[in-house]
């Protein structure tokens, strides 16, 4: 028989988004808060981060990913949440209703709000499509990340990183401090992926080499990687002639992440086509009144002090959805214009102040991010320096949402 | 006479391009840094450049086989190599808690290598 039971606010994942959203929902005044998470411990992602640099936009310090976590697990358990460890959500309904399975066995939960923290997974080799065979030796970096910093496992001697995400970059270093060398990394775009800080120093403090315009053409071994064929690009096709061969027994692959939105669509929530995660309003509500989203679920992010932020936004809109029935409508559209690949949220109550999350289509120098209604500015804000790698974060000030119907954001001067 | 660079902070994923004048061994003005934590940076990179040595050890008799670790303040960075050298073969007694100093004034540089993560016992 499947155990019935029912709680205010339920939170799906338990890495930091999910976290924070999960101690604020309860200090936010619901009654009670349940924070289901599938591995044996809350954190995420965080406990495999073991490199520093999380922190310095909450606590003003660079803390290693361990340690943000912790803090935040001792917020979730001072909070009084429920914690449900080693336990899978199968299924969310559209009105709410989760089924999770555990040790314990399956149980459904009727969920006053729920908030969906589920994170990211890694794009894979048969994602991106390389030719060659299928040897042994070929990992994306998060599964590099937790074999080495959590289980204490070498996953090989020489080794070729294929993208410039900042995983893969933080791999890069860790790798050479743990004495395999890292042969190169090869970007297919003509700028990195990753962070510049990480380009300094993971890969120019080690003479780390970064080819740009450069893919992985072929991969060569039968039971382990022997080898790689790199070559230039022209766009997204290879150059004839470019290709040549780089030995090694490893490929690390740094491609991207794609949002986990599985249980989100059972919800039927919309999904953002740019973004691959749920639309939401100011309050990350999604298009389900009742549902919530939040962290890399809904849109990846560079500074996990920023997921905390929104999350821990998103947990007191779901305890005050539960608390009301309903929250304000969200009526103010938000347009996506020159220069820039989404800006979230896509639409605002505008009964407070908003910071916009956006990211731009390619890097750029002294330009501006340009907030305007009917042609008139709202915001202007000088941008040194653009990249698609970091999210542009803009906060908008209650007051200037009066009498509007809808803001262009762009990318001007 | 004066210098200008510019050098990425890399305290946070922020990668400020901190704009610096400088002169002998000295910052004269800094630029486009977000927040203050540049400062330190930038002033060590120009002049005794440092970085934070984050790494694992393993553990004996814990409920998990490593304990992350980091230097309590930054290390010379051409002596980051030599550091990981010495923690070879080092093994941590669980338990550990954050905090805990697991190599006092690491390789001579002053940095204590502390835990930033608990183990508990197995």
């Amino acid at each position: 028989m499947i155990k019935m039971r029912s709680a205010d606010v339920a939170v799906i994942g338990g890495g930091p988004a999910g976290m924070a959203a999960a101690a604020a929902a309860k200090e936010a005044g619901a009654g009670s808060v349940i924070l289901i998470e599938r591995d044996e411990e809350l954190g995420g992602v965080l406990n495999q981060c073991i490199h520093d640099g999380f922190g310095t936009k909450v606590f003003k310090e660079a803390l290693t990913g361990p340690e943000y976590a912790a803090i935040y697990a001792d917020k979730v358990r001072d909070a009084e949440v429920e914690t449900r460890l080693e336990a899978t959500v199968l299924e969310l309904t559209e009105d709410r209703v989760l089924t999770v399975l555990s040790e314990e066995g399956m149980e459904t939960i009727e969920a006053g709000a729920v908030v969906l923290a589920m994170g990211c997974r890694e794009r894979p080799r048969g994602a991106i499509g390389i030719p060659g065979s299928r040897p042994a030796g070929v990992y994306t970096a998060g599964a590099v990340q937790n074999y080495m910093n959590l289980r204490n496992l070498a996953v090989g001697r020489r080794v070729v990183i294929l993208g410039s995400g900042d995983i893969g970059l933080i791999m890069a270093r860790r790798l050479t401090l743990e004495g395999a060398e890292v042969a190169c990394v090869a970007e297919i775009l003509p700028y990195p992926s990753g962070l510049a800080r990480n380009v300094v120093q993971c890969l120019e403090d080690f003479n780390i080499p970064l080819f740009l315009n450069t893919t992985v053409a072929e991969i060569h071994g039968a039971k382990r990687v022997e080898g790689v064929t790199l070559a230039s690009v022209s766009g997204m096709d290879v150059i004839p002639g470019t290709e040549r061969f780089v030995p090694c027994d490893t490929l690390m692959l740094s491609v991207g992440l794609i949002p986990e939105n599985e249980l989100s669509r059972q919800a039927n929530v919309s999904i953002d086509r740019v973004t691959a995660g749920p639309v939401v309003d100011d309050a990350f509500q999604t298009s389900n009144p009742g549902v919530f989203a939040c962290g890399n679920v809904l849109q990846v992010h560079d500074i996990v002090d920023y997921a905390t932020m929104e999350a821990e936004i998103a947990g007191r809109s779901a305890a005050a959805y539960v608390a009301d029935g309903t929250l304000p409508e969200a009526e103010i559209q938000i347009k996506v214009g020159d220069g820039l690949r989404y800006v979230l949220p896509s639409h605002v109550s505008g009964l407070d102040a908003v910071n916009f999350t956006m990211r731009v289509t390619k890097p750029d120098q002294n330009r501006a991010i340009v907030f305007s209604s009917g042609g008139k500015v709202l915001r202007r804000l000088k941008q040194q320096a653009l990249s698609p790698a970091s999210m542009a974060r803009v906060r908008l000030g209650k007051a200037r949402f009066s009498d509007t119907r809808e803001i262009l954001v762009e990318v001007g001067d | 006479m004066s210098e200008t660079t510019t050098i990425v902070c890399v305290v946070c994923p922020v990668s400020c391009a901190v704009q610096v004048e400088f002169e002998g061994n000295g910052i004269i003005r800094t630029d486009h840094n977000q927040c203050k934590l540049a400062l330190e940076y930038v002033n060590d990179e120009l002049f005794d450049p440092r970085r934070t040595l984050t790494t694992s050890l393993a553990v004996d008799g814990g409920a998990k086989p490593l304990v992350s670790v980091k230097t309590d303040h930054g290390i010379p960075k051409h002596r980051v190599m030599e550091a990981m050298q010495s923690l070879s073969g080092l093994h941590v007694q669980a338990p550990v808690h954050i905090g805990d100093v697991i190599v006092p004034n690491l390789i001579g540089t002053g940095a204590d290598l502390v835990a930033t993560r608990n183990v508990a016992a197995a």
